[in-house]
Formats: C-alpha cells, structure tokens, sequence
C-alpha cells in the first residue's frame, strides 16, 4: 500500500492520548473554522482599534457597492486599506436581515441554521479545544514527550542541520523520521504554544464578562475590534497550518502517516545514505 | 499488504468509524445538540459568575470617545398607531410597570423615573454580529427598582416585556437576565442617550443596558419589567426572542 520507499522498523510512535487528541481537536478546530466563517459572514468588515461599525473605516471589508438588480449578483467591493476590489459575483450572494441590513456573505449559512446557534456551538466548541489543548499540555509535560519528541535537540540546532532541514522542506524530500524534523517540531511548538492560547485570548477579548474582569486584554491586543480582527488573522494562519500539515503528510507517506495517527505504530523509512 | 487487516487495523477501524458516527449524531441529533450547547452555556455562566464574583464595573469612556455614529439595530420603531401616539405625547401617558413576584408592584411615568437616582455611564455596546459603537446612557439603575418594588426571595429573573415585534406577524420581543445581571451598579433602564431622550431608534421610551452582556440582551423599548422564578410561559420559554427563535444564548457573557 505504500507507495513512498523502502519500509524497514516499525515504531510505536504515538499513545493513546496522543490519537484521541489529534483526532478530537482536528474535528473541534474545523467546527471552530467553519461557525467563525459563518459569524464572520454576517459582518465581514475587521477593523483596528477599539470601535468598528458600519460607520467607521474597516481594514478589510466587504460592502455592497450599489443596489442589487434583479437576476444579477449584487455589486460588491472588497476594501483592502484603500485599495478596492470589485468582487462582484466573486464573494457570494447578499443576504438580507431585513432590519438589520444586507451582508455579503462568502458562504451563505441557510437560515435555519440559526446565527444564535452557531455561535452557541462556537462557544461550546471552544471549550472542548481549549480542555483538550490544557490536558494534552500536562500530558506531554507529565509523559516527558514534549522533552522526548517536541523541543529541538542541540544536533538539530546546529547551523549546518538547520540549512540541511530547509532544504529537505523546500525540495518536498523526506527528512530523516526517526525523529520529528526541525521545523516540524517548531511549527507544532508555535501552533500549540503560541497561536492557540492567542486565538483563545483573542476570543475572549471579545467577551463582555471576561473583559469586565480582565480589562488588560483590551491593552494586550489594541482594542475590542482589534482582539477580533486578530481572531480572523490567527484563524487564517491555523488554516494555513492545517493545508501544511496536511500536505506535509502526503509528501512524507500519507498511508503511513495516517496510520500511525490512527493505530499509533509508524513504520521507520530506511535511511538513505 | 498483508498487514492491511490484522487485528490492529480492525480494532482502530471499528473504534474510529464508531467516534466518527458518534460525532455525526451530536450534530445531527437535535437533542443531542442542544444538550451540548447548553451544557456548555451552564459551564460559561458558572465560569464568568466565579470571576465576576467581585462584580467589577465595565469600562467606561470619556465624553470624546463616544461614537459618531451609533448603528440602530434590530427593530427600528415599535409598530401600531398607540406607539406613534406615545412618540407624539413625549410618553406622557405611558407607565413603566414592576410587576410578578414583587411586594409592591409599580407604575412609573417616565417624569417618576427621572426624579429617581439616575445613573449616567458612557459604554461600549457590542453587537454579536462582531460590530460596536460606544454611547452615553442615563437611566435608572435597574436594581432600584427592583428594591423599591420589593422582590420575594422565590424570585429568580427578570423578564423583561417590550413594545416592537420583529417580525411584524410575530411575537412582541422580550428579555431576561438574573438577578445577579439584574442587580449588576451598570445594569440600568435608560431613558436618555448622548444626554438626549433615547430616540425611537434606539427604544424609546426606555431601554435596558447590561455592561455584562452583549448586544441583543439589551432589549429596546422596554414596558414592563416581570419578576419571575421560571422562565417558561414566555414565548418558546428559552428566555427571549432571538434565544426561542435563532437558538440565540441565553446567557450571553462571551
């Protein structure tokens, strides 16, 4: 079934908890995407500091351009600072709240979805990735698989294995896979350690009863709007995270790699001299 | 390969088909769903209550950060020719009612709120949609009120009962907090915005504003204020308009 070279040991790569993790927080973090898609669809206009509405001037925004004709797509451009982007057809069909204004949606949620609902399911969701990262965090610091197979080693440091490493990355070659890579083990750091906490702060700095209690977020991140537009920014790099690592997958042997991910044992590539 | 089916691979299969069918079904399944979503919210609400336990104040801004512009959201004007006579009499006629689970139940004209204490608080409003704009509120503290009314220790929430419909078929919108939210100092009933009579956009003759939530919480054109120890009996019994009809939080602190 593998299609990607010479298969020699297999190694019993990753626990139990380590699968479940993987798996229950893949699921939490594409619900997580996909109903901030959808809430960001109902406003899609981010802006910087402490105030954004309709009123004010957006960092990016989609807006209607002009009134809507019957049986054509709705006029809209795309305001990047000041530059504009007629996305007209591009970015979806108006929707109409009727009281509450016409949006432009990238992905129309259908009403029956319900706003309120989704995010209500965000909330809910957040919570599960958010008890599941803290868990995962104690486990590998009690396992000792942070120290183990996370943190760099001093070899993987040298200048001479960074330069080795960039270029096994840019030419798609395997890396040695005895161990986690270099920078596999920098981008799981950086998304464990770094973007997540920052996604869950950011979401809370859009909280009234957490900032009420914790105003210094508001400082942390510039603002109320800003917290949110950085909630956007962290949400399309995890997005890119995502592609990446899936692609990574595939480039590294997706059959073996999945199948570590699901039964735990990997099968080790011979190495090549 | 003959390593494909071994015991192994079986066992992982029947484990992960089985999470991902259970997945599936908590999606799905409407009960399921809801018992999610509001296990959660119970868990938000426990989790904010133990960090608000000191009842810290929102923030509040200078005169010069209020906003220019202050989107009107949700209903624009209450509906029926009584609403629009009210509009013309300055509210003259109208009265706040206090009523249910109160000692002494009230009616107040609009001049009976003013010579209350009145409470002046320049704060963001944040919409769930993403937006906010911040305001300047007088009104009356909503825990005053209540105080004055005399509320019986079986009370557990206010509901509050306004004038404008959403849609125009459908129910009167209404609210309710607890009465942790209720007694909140920054939880008022205002009759003036940016040190003017609340416009009609905004909910004249009164609206609620609750600094420990968001946006749709704030009910406009408030016109009683029920005291109750359940929740149910008033619309789908979720404890407001956008929470029976768009499966909106009830608790809305995040």
């Amino acid at each position: 079934m593998d299609l990607s070279g010479n298969l020699t040991d297999e190694t019993y790569r990753h626990p139990l908890p380590v699968r479940l993790w993987h798996w229950l927080t893949a699921a939490t973090v594409l619900g997580l995407l996909f109903t901030g898609i959808c809430i960001l669809n109902v406003h899609p206009r981010l802006y910087w500091g402490e105030v954004g509405n309709e009123g004010t001037a957006a960092v990016v925004g989609l807006d209607p351009a002009g009134p809507a004709v019957a049986g054509h797509a709705a006029p809209a451009v795309l305001n990047i600072g000041h530059a504009k982007f007629d996305v007209t057809g591009i970015t979806g069909v108006p929707f109409d709240y009727g009281n509450d204004g016409t949006y432009f949606m990238i992905f129309n949620a259908p009403e029956s979805w319900h706003f309120g609902g989704l995010r209500a399911w965000h909330f809910a969701l957040a919570w599960v990735l958010v008890t599941a990262a803290a868990a995962y965090a104690v486990y590998l610091l009690l396992s000792r698989r942070l120290g183990r197979m996370w943190l760099p080693t001093s070899a993987q440091l040298a200048p001479a294995a960074i330069r080795r490493d960039f270029w096994q990355h840019l030419t798609l070659r395997r890396a040695d896979d005895r161990q986690y890579n270099l920078l596999q083990k920098l981008a799981y750091l950086a998304v464990l350690g770094l973007l997540l906490p920052l996604m869950v702060l950011t979401g809370l700095t859009m909280s009234n009863a957490v900032t009420l209690r914790f105003p210094e977020l508001f400082t942390l991140f510039g603002g109320r709007e800003s917290a949110r537009t950085l909630h956007a920014l962290f949400a399309a790099l995890m997005i890119l995270f995502i592609l990446v690592h899936v692609f990574q997958s595939f480039v590294a042997g997706i059959v073996n790699q999945l199948g570590a991910m699901l039964t735990g044992y990997y099968r080790l590539h011979k190495e090549t001299p | 390969m003959s390593t494909l089916w071994t015991r192994r691979s079986v066992l992982t299969a029947v484990g992960a088909g089985a999470a991902a069918a259970l997945g599936i079904e908590l999606v799905r399944n409407e009960d399921w769903s809801r018992a999610f979503v509001d296990g959660a919210e119970r868990l938000t609400l426990r989790t904010q209550r133990l960090i608000l336990a000191k009842r810290p104040l929102a923030r509040e801004f200078s005169q010069a950060e209020v906003s220019a512009h202050f989107p009107v959201n949700g209903s624009r004007v209450a509906p029926g020719a009584d609403y629009q006579r009210m509009v013309e009499s300055g509210f003259r006629d109208w009265r706040l009612r206090v009523h249910g689970l109160v000692r002494q139940p009230l009616a107040l004209s609009l001049q009976d709120l003013k010579r209350l204490a009145m409470r002046s608080q320049i704060t963001m409003h944040a919409c769930d949609e993403g937006w906010n704009a911040i305001g300047q509120w007088g009104g009356v503290p909503l825990g005053l009120l209540l105080t004055m009314a005399g509320v019986v220790a079986s009370a557990k929430y206010v509901v509050f009962h306004c004038l404008d419909k959403k849609d125009s078929n459908g129910e009167f919108y209404y609210e309710s907090l607890d009465l942790f939210d209720a007694y909140h100092p920054q939880t008022i009933l205002a009759y003036e915005m940016n040190g003017k009579p609340l416009p009609v956009g905004h909910g004249a003759p009164l609206r609620l504003r609750v600094e420990t939530q968001i946006g749709y919480k704030n009910a406009k054109y408030v016109d009683r204020v029920e005291v109750v120890d359940r929740l149910t009996g008033f619309g789908k019994g979720r404890g407001g308009w956008w929470e029976d009809s768009d499966n909106a939080l009830w608790y809305a602190g995040q």
